[in-house]
């Protein structure tokens, strides 16, 4: 008799569960009643050097000081994990009001319709700020849904102690070494267990595609309705001078191919490498990791045609789901001010998309460690085709990455690859 | 050399001795080995922990740190509150684990011992769900736990890492029952044990080794798993560990290392203690008493 | 627990009738089976049914989007997806390599640790290091160890005077492979010796002191009584660990993230780009219920022929 009971109460539990499964499929909103009180906002901040971190920390909890009627969670999330945690957060309608991520990733979200347009909801003035071909890196089909303000150019840090026995200069912030002088010095500053350069191009495709403004390589071009990838001689340029490095002249090491930013410093700090291309932001790991007596310079982006580079800055955007979009703006107007955005791309060591915000860090520091060099980098960089492009992280991890690291490892011959490259885009832009 | 031989030759308990000594050796010897393989890289973490940031780029890394300092606990139990999170996901790991055992048992006694339609498609099924591509179910599992308000909670992760264990646990311990001799039981039942102190006395023990493994199975995926815990809890005070440790991740496989390892390293040990407390239920010796009593 | 309690009364009325026994049985099966079975429903039914199902539509991430039932369609395309068979011969390399080596490895360290050795319970412990060890750290960690520069394996390869064995682990493109493989070894195999190593509790020693005293050699009574009695628990972990190899992905993508040159491009991390880099949730479960199908294939041909020989 018990266990007949047991097994119908069994049964009820389970229809139960069932039951509240099948009205899973009606609903699908139900956010947190917060009907009194204060308004609260979710912001997702992705900074995680100490500085930044601190910097993140104070300006919100001096924002909650100010504004006890809108109050902002600030929470931390990790660069590795962003993206499935904000895909399932808009896709289960949870996600937070206010979003830290880059440029070339909103895209995406921002078409799937889950960002909302900022366009009307900040003022005249704030935009003022931040030049026109910044916030193109955040519009898309007209809809801006990023806020970009920490931009991070491609300098080229060198050892200074090798440069001056190699009797190379340092040139001055606002005009930057050629590809072909930056080629010569290479090739001067490398000797028996020295490179003259350290390529770290575990993920080389946005890099290459970064600098192949340099010679103003487009590689996407709009063809009627749609895009396709076109490989002439601009977008050949840079991956053919740094195969050149790697296999003719032999100025740059292969085993760095594999590494990652951060991944060539031992060789670096040890003097195997003289110089190392990498971001703004590298300079934190000078000042924090080099050995006392190492002696660093920044050296300005290496010049093509032109010293321009796709300028893929961070942003800070707002859902489309949240309740609060307006207090969202709010505190983003607050939270990006010049004042406040120079105290954040200081922590992070990169450069802030407001031009005051950008005086005054130049002031502040005195333009020493590189600060000088970071400033002058930003009027170069401006948005490329490829970040606009619907299809490009399919394109990239398929077929670009593949294939350029096949080119970069000599498997291949430039030919190959302008191919391989081409084709994939019909695979993907169809 | 010879005389040594004679004497083995002529003493042939000494020579099986000897030779056993040897074994012993070799046995010592690949244990070693093993040990090297499976913990060096806890010995790093160590080393690393201990490190300042200059020593952690070296050319030529070394063991011993030039300069040991504890910034870096400092630094990860300051910036994170490390101390909470562990707390946190030592209820949820250990949670799981009890429940699964407790659940699992019964399950996979009757999934050994009767052949039923119920069972094969519950075993078949539970294997389904380990196979079908993880990444897929995300979302909506996400969107059950909404539904049933189990969201934001403790609970919610406990439900996840249960049946995330469920089939490792069911499939391991039916094969630990099938192992398990009938004969036993039936001679107990014979004696006019009730089946409850058969199970008690009889299964039970032998059972013992399989649910120490399914029990460090549920305790260890639940106190490392990452990705339910990061989407599923927004409140920061009840995030896990493995969430609290990420966030010294940076971009493009940079980290801070030092904070990083030095957190990582005291996420470690808990495991271990865990183990090291379950490991003695890992003796043989259970099924020869049964037998004999 | 006071159904169980219950239980022995149902028993010992009508135990001996087999109709009557048989019933029951079934009734305690269920109940025995219930709570282990009610979680596992409300948690995967929905969510597997509705990946399933997904595989036939063009369901696309996105804020109310329509999904259509478009049939075979996704097939169709899966069926000229050379990247993807490619990626799938690179997972069924790994998940095999990675399960057979943990599988050997694990068996001889479960046999040593289950012998009567000094500081047996601290070896043990150490045994499990890579299992207690936060994931998070565990693909960093082992980025130290393969780092062309300054990394432990080419230190160490430097010290003991074998610098021309030296490579770009990861880089390389004949090594990123087997240099991952053992990674997913190094990871799997506390796991897979913990288990063994409580199968082995369950080998009778009775038959192994007889088979001793018969004479019986180590490698003769390993062949003779310790596989034989273990086999149930070596079918149930190996095809576990086959399952669970072939649907890893995060450690690889810690390490090589797929490269270089599409050499470490595993299914998984294939299905995973699809579904959450590039939105496409219909033609991502697609691949899903297609490695399901073949997996499954490959697994009951496994376990057929182990259970008739176990039989």
């Amino acid at each position: 008799m018990l266990h007949r009971l047991t097994r119908r109460r069994v049964l009820a539990v389970a229809l139960a569960g069932a039951v509240g499964l099948g009205t899973l499929a009606g609903c699908g909103s139900g956010g947190d009643d917060e009907s009194s009180g204060p308004v609260k906002l979710r912001f997702l901040s992705l900074a995680w050097q100490k500085e930044s971190l601190q910097a993140n920390k104070d300006l919100v909890a001096k924002w909650n000081a100010e504004h006890p009627d809108i109050q902002v969670e600030y929470v931390q999330g990790d660069w590795n994990s962003v993206h499935d945690q904000l895909l399932t957060s808009f896709e289960g309608g949870d996600a937070p009001d206010i979003v830290h991520y880059e440029a070339a990733s909103i895209g995406e979200f921002s078409r799937q319709g889950y960002l909302a347009d900022l366009s009307g909801l900040l003022s005249d003035d704030f935009k003022g700020q931040i030049d026109k071909g910044v916030w193109d890196t955040a519009t898309f089909d007209g809809k801006v849904t990023g806020v970009p303000f920490l931009l991070e150019s491609q300098v080229v840090i060198a050892n200074k102690k090798l440069l001056d026995a190699a009797g190379i200069t340092v040139p001055p912030a606002e005009s930057g070494w050629s590809w072909d002088e930056f080629q010569t010095n290479a090739q001067k500053l490398t000797k028996p267990g020295q490179y003259g350069v350290a390529w770290a191009l575990k993920s080389p495709t946005n890099r290459v595609l970064n600098l192949a403004l340099n010679f103003d390589g487009k590689y996407f071009y709009p063809d009627g309705g749609k895009t396709e990838v076109r490989i002439g001689a601009p977008e050949t340029e840079v991956p053919k001078r740094i195969h050149d490095m790697l296999y003719t002249a032999k100025s740059a090491a292969p085993e760095a191919l594999g590494m990652s930013g951060a991944d060539t410093l031992p060789g670096f700090f040890a003097g195997k490498y003289a110089m190392i291309p990498g971001s703004v932001s590298l300079r934190q790991q000078m000042v924090e990791q080099a050995p006392k007596d190492f002696d660093w310079v920044t050296l300005p982006p290496v010049r093509g045609l032109s010293a321009n580079q796709a300028a893929n800055p961070q942003t800070l955007s707002v859902s489309a789901d949240s309740a609060h979009p307006k207090e969202a703006a709010q505190f983003l107007e607050f939270f990006l001010n010049p004042a406040n955005m120079a105290q954040l791309a200081k922590g992070d060591w990169l450069v802030p998309t407001g031009k005051q915000a950008n005086e005054e860090l130049v002031k502040a520091t005195g333009g020493k460690q590189g600060w000088d060099v970071a400033a002058a980098s930003a009027a170069d960089l401006t948005v490329a085709p490829f970040q606009m492009v619907d299809g490009y992280p399919e394109w990239k991890t398929k077929y670009a990455t593949p294939a350029l690291q096949q080119y970069f490892a000599n498997k291949i011959t430039l030919d190959q690859l302008a191919t391989q490259l081409v084709d994939g885009g019909k695979q993907v832009l169809r | 050399m010879t005389t040594d031989a004679t004497l083995t030759r002529a003493q042939p308990g000494r020579n099986r001795k000897r030779r056993n000594r040897v074994g012993r050796g070799l046995q010592y010897l690949a244990l070693a080995g093993y040990l090297v393989f499976l913990a060096f890289p806890l010995v790093w973490l160590v080393s690393t922990s201990f490190k300042p940031p200059r020593e952690l780029v070296k050319l030529h890394p070394t063991l011993i740190p030039d300069h040991p300092t504890l910034a870096n606990f400092v630094q990860a139990f300051t910036e994170q509150e490390l101390g909470r999170a562990a707390w946190n996901s030592l209820q949820v790991s250990l949670a799981s684990a009890v429940i699964t055992v407790l659940i699992a048992t019964p399950a996979s006694y009757a999934l050994a011992r009767f052949r039923t339609r119920l069972g094969t498609v519950a075993l078949g099924w539970v294997l389904l769900s380990q196979l079908f591509p993880f990444v897929l179910l995300i979302i909506p599992i996400f969107l059950v736990l909404r539904q049933v308000g189990l969201a934001n909670t403790h609970a919610g992760l406990v439900l996840i890492y249960v049946v995330w264990a469920l089939p490792f646990a069911l499939w391991m311990l039916q094969g630990f029952v099938r192992n398990i001799p009938r004969e036993l039981e039936e001679a107990a039942s014979v004696d006019g044990a009730t089946r409850l102190q058969t199970l008690r006395r009889v299964i039970f023990p032998l059972l013992t080794p399989g649910l120490v493994a399914t029990a460090l199975f549920a305790f260890i995926s639940a106190w490392n798993e990452f990705f339910f815990a990061l989407v599923l809890i927004k409140t920061p005070e009840l995030a896990t560990l493995p969430v609290a440790l990420a966030r010294f991740v940076g971009i493009e496989g940079t980290a801070r290392l030092g904070p990083l390892a030095a957190g990582s390293l005291l996420a470690t040990l808990p495991s271990l203690v865990f183990f090291a407390f379950m490991q003695r239920r890992l003796a043989s010796g259970s099924l020869a008493g049964a037998v004999k009593g | 627990m006071t159904t169980l309690t219950e239980r022995p009364e149902v028993d010992r009325t009508g135990g001996r009738r087999p109709s009557r026994r048989g019933r029951s049985d079934r009734t305690t099966v269920y109940l025995l089976l219930l709570p282990s079975l009610l979680p596992v429903l409300v948690l995967s039914v929905f969510p597997l049914l509705r990946g399933i199902y997904l595989g036939f539509t063009d369901a696309r991430a996105g804020r109310n989007v329509e999904i259509g039932f478009t049939g075979l369609a996704n097939y169709r395309e899966l069926l000229h997806d050379s990247l993807f068979w490619s990626s799938f011969r690179i997972g069924l390399l790994w998940a095999f390599s990675v399960t057979v080596l943990q599988f050997v490895l694990a068996l001889g360290l479960a046999l040593l640790l289950n012998q009567r050795l000094r500081f047996r319970g601290v070896a043990r412990v150490l045994a499990v290091v890579p299992w207690a060890m936060p994931p998070v750290v565990v693909g960093i960690l082992w980025r130290l160890v393969y780092h062309p520069d300054a990394g432990l394996l080419n230190e160490f390869l430097h010290r003991v005077g074998a610098d021309g064995l030296r490579t770009t682990w990861l880089g390389d493109f004949s090594t990123a492979l087997p240099a991952v493989i053992i990674v997913g070894v190094w990871a799997g195999m506390p796991q897979t010796t913990v288990v063994l190593l409580a199968g082995l509790q369950g080998v009778p020693r009775e038959l192994h002191e007889a088979a001793e005293v018969d004479g019986a050699n180590a490698w003769q009574r390993f062949r003779g009584v310790t596989l034989p009695s273990l086999m149930p628990v070596v079918v149930a972990i190996t095809s576990l660990d086959f399952i669970w190899n072939f649907n890893s992905f995060g450690l690889v993508y810690v390490l090589t993230a797929g490269g270089p040159g599409g050499k470490t491009m595993l299914p998984m991390l294939f299905a995973y780009e699809e579904a959450f880099r590039y939105g496409n949730y219909g033609y991502a479960a697609a691949l899903g219920n297609v490695m399901v199908v073949i997996v499954v294939a490959l697994l009951a041909v496994y376990l057929r022929r182990r259970l008739r020989e176990a039989n």
